[in-house]
């Protein structure tokens, strides 16, 4: 019996369960495994170039600044135009894949989901079949098609491409959606007066904004973060995107971490709003159908 | 309020075909419940009256008008599903107005209506809140206002009372028959449960294997079932049913059962038993017309009890005849045991024959 456990449990006395501290200590291990190195980062970014390469490495900056970042989003400066370019490109294309994602899989998932049509079942499965291959196999027959189509140097090759990788995903989850909203309700409403359509937009899309929201974070993360792609489709670097704009970063100012640091944290800055803020509705998508309600 | 008339109704998927060739009529005014065990077509011959699902051949008419190829939100229905189908993310009071809105009702009218009818089904106090925040009961009574609001032409309802508790299900039944009564509506009912049929509707439309077997007022139905099917759903406890051979002298006919007991026919019964089309037979009688001796009698059957069920004012019994089940129902002072010898008498008054090869209830040539 340990102190806590009595502590906690004065009357009903239970044997320590092992198992569940073990998996606590896992997730603490877990835990600190992935924060260290953003913290890292961060306290990189506030640290002076001198200080970023003091050696020992001064665990917490003697003269924070704030002055990295300033930089970056300065527009008269030359670095912060070039680093908020990166930064509009990624949001545009990340954006632009979201919307054309979720307007193409919202109603291929409910077609999936409700209607009964030869090949469904094959059709179905062909999509997810992408998932199956690394999205490296796909790299030169993309870039040889983007050649073809002359999209190589666009946004537009890479929201196309975008939008091979995560439509399936978004099509699966949002059909699973949509499965579990029963069918009656749209019969109702059809009853009561609407169309099929009206039937769609009024009753069964207010019931399923949690998978479209869920199905856009997808969508707008794997576009956000994507490097390989973008690396190989745009060489101009007025339209890099930010992975690849920091690699830029990377090379001409090989030895300004903190500048480094400092654009890498305000990279993550969307991704981490649009999770805090959205979380629920991204674990509800996931675990949806798990559980009989 | 309108008719709605069926005619040659199917629907078919492939070779399965889920109704077949149903027809009957509606009359202005009346309750018709479609009555028949699970996968007889009773849902699928609702959703087709309501558009819900495309027609395989024949014709509905509602009203005036050829419905067939109308969508459901042009035939002036409405509808009760089993699950209620209220839209969860809407309040109980923009459940009730969606119907009106979606018909493009001035405000002041949707309000007006939607009052009266939380009005008329006691749930003015609920207006305010969510589906999920209410009870099954209540979830009912708002999915009936959803109904009644819109004043249509037909009610249709899916078993609306299959997911109440058993206490609240004898309840609503009566609710929904006051419901009909003070609009004197045209109302479509499907139902599993003969009991609801029997008690609610004016008329009964029993169905089995898609195809429609008996259209009628629930008396007649009891009273005169056109087969062995209908004859075994319609009652509860259901009509016993009892194989024998018809053995006839002329023009007088007698039943020989599975053990060797006979029972001479009156004259009337006779003719009905040689009008079979083999010398096989069912014998059908409900459990309030037989008379249970612990002794032989003419005519009677000898069986060998299996259970005892006391109810309080009766006791059901059931009863062996060879391989056959009946049920009877005795006074509570009739003292028997399970395994008991006892002998079975009918009231020929009161029998029904069927022929054995063809299901058909026999008349008397």
């Amino acid at each position: 019996m340990s102190a806590i456990d009595i502590s906690r449990r004065p009357v009903h006395r239970r044997p320590v369960d092992w198992w569940r501290w073990a998996g606590r200590i896992a997730l603490v291990l877990l835990m600190i495994f992935t924060v260290v190195p953003m913290a890292w980062m961060f306290l990189t970014s506030i640290k002076s170039q001198f200080a970023a390469l003091q050696y020992p490495p001064q665990w917490w900056p003697a003269e924070p600044t704030l002055q990295n970042y300033w930089r970056l989003v300065d527009p008269s400066d030359s670095i912060g135009q070039e680093f908020l370019r990166y930064f509009w490109n990624s949001f545009y294309v990340s954006l632009l894949t979201t919307i054309l994602g979720v307007a193409v899989a919202v109603p291929a998932a409910y077609a999936f989901s409700r209607f009964r049509f030869p090949g469904r079942t094959l059709l179905f499965f062909g999509v997810l079949v992408r998932n199956m291959f690394p999205a490296v196999v796909f790299l030169m027959p993309l870039f040889l098609l983007m050649r073809w189509l002359g999209l190589v140097n666009t946004h537009g090759s890479l929201i196309l491409t975008y939008l091979t990788f995560g439509l399936p995903l978004s099509i699966w989850l949002l059909k699973g959606f949509f499965d579990n909203i029963p069918i009656q309700l749209e019969q109702a409403a059809r009853i009561d007066g609407a169309t099929r359509f009206q039937a769609f937009l009024l009753i069964v899309m207010p019931l399923s904004t949690p998978g479209i929201i869920a199905t856009s974070i997808f969508s707008f993360i794997g576009a956000w973060n994507e490097y390989v792609y973008a690396y190989t489709f745009l060489s101009k670097q007025e339209s890099m995107t930010l992975p690849v704009g920091i690699q830029r970063f990377f090379t001409e100012f090989a030895t300004d971490w903190p500048g480094l640091m400092a654009a890498t944290f305000l990279m993550s800055v969307p991704v981490v709003v649009l999770f805090l803020i959205l979380q629920k509705y991204f674990v509800r998508a996931l675990t949806e159908g798990a559980v009989k309600h | 309020m309108a008719e709605v008339v069926l005619k040659d109704v199917v629907k078919n998927y492939g070779s399965l075909y889920a109704v077949n060739n149903v027809s009957f009529h509606v009359n202005d005014g009346e309750f018709v419940a479609l009555v028949g065990p699970s996968g007889c077509g009773k849902t699928t011959t609702l959703n087709l009256i309501a558009g819900l699902i495309p027609m395989s051949g024949g014709d509905i008419v509602i009203g005036e008008r050829v419905v067939t190829d109308l969508d459901p939100k042009d035939r002036d229905i409405a509808m009760v599903f089993q699950n209620y189908a209220l839209y969860p993310q809407k309040t109980v009071f923009n459940n009730l107005a969606f119907p009106l809105q979606m018909r493009k009702r001035p405000r002041d009218e949707i309000e007006r209506k939607v009052k009266e009818a939380a009005r008329i089904l006691d749930i003015t106090h609920l207006l305010e809140r969510r589906p999920r925040e209410l009870s099954g009961g209540q979830q009912q009574r708002v999915a009936l206002g959803r109904a009644l609001v819109r004043d249509p032409a037909v009610f249709l309802m899916d078993e609306p009372l299959s997911n109440l508790d058993a206490k609240l299900r004898v309840q609503m039944r009566s609710e929904i028959k006051r419901f009909h009564h003070n609009l004197n509506a045209t109302v479509v009912y499907v139902t599993h449960d003969q009991l609801e049929a029997v008690t609610m509707a004016d008329k009964m439309a029993v169905m089995h294997g898609g195809v429609l077997q008996q259209y009628d007022s629930p008396a007649n139905v009891f009273a005169d079932p056109v087969n062995t099917f209908v004859a075994s759903f319609v009652g509860s406890p259901a009509m016993s049913l009892i194989n024998v051979e018809v053995a006839s002298h002329g023009t007088n006919a007698l039943l020989r059962g599975p053990d060797g007991w006979e029972l001479p026919l009156d004259a009337r019964n006779a003719r009905k038993a040689l009008a079979a089309s083999t010398n096989k037979v069912v014998l059908g009688a409900r459990h309030s017309t037989l008379k249970l001796h612990k002794s032989a009698v003419l005519g009677a059957a000898p069986g060998k009890v299996y259970t005892v069920e006391p109810t309080g004012d009766i006791t059901f019994a059931q009863v062996f005849v060879g391989d056959d089940v009946v049920n009877i129902s005795l006074d509570p002072s009739v003292h028997i045991e399970p395994d008991d010898k006892v002998w079975i008498e009918f009231d020929q008054g009161r029998l029904h024959l069927f022929d054995a090869k063809t299901t058909n209830a026999l008349k008397a040539a």
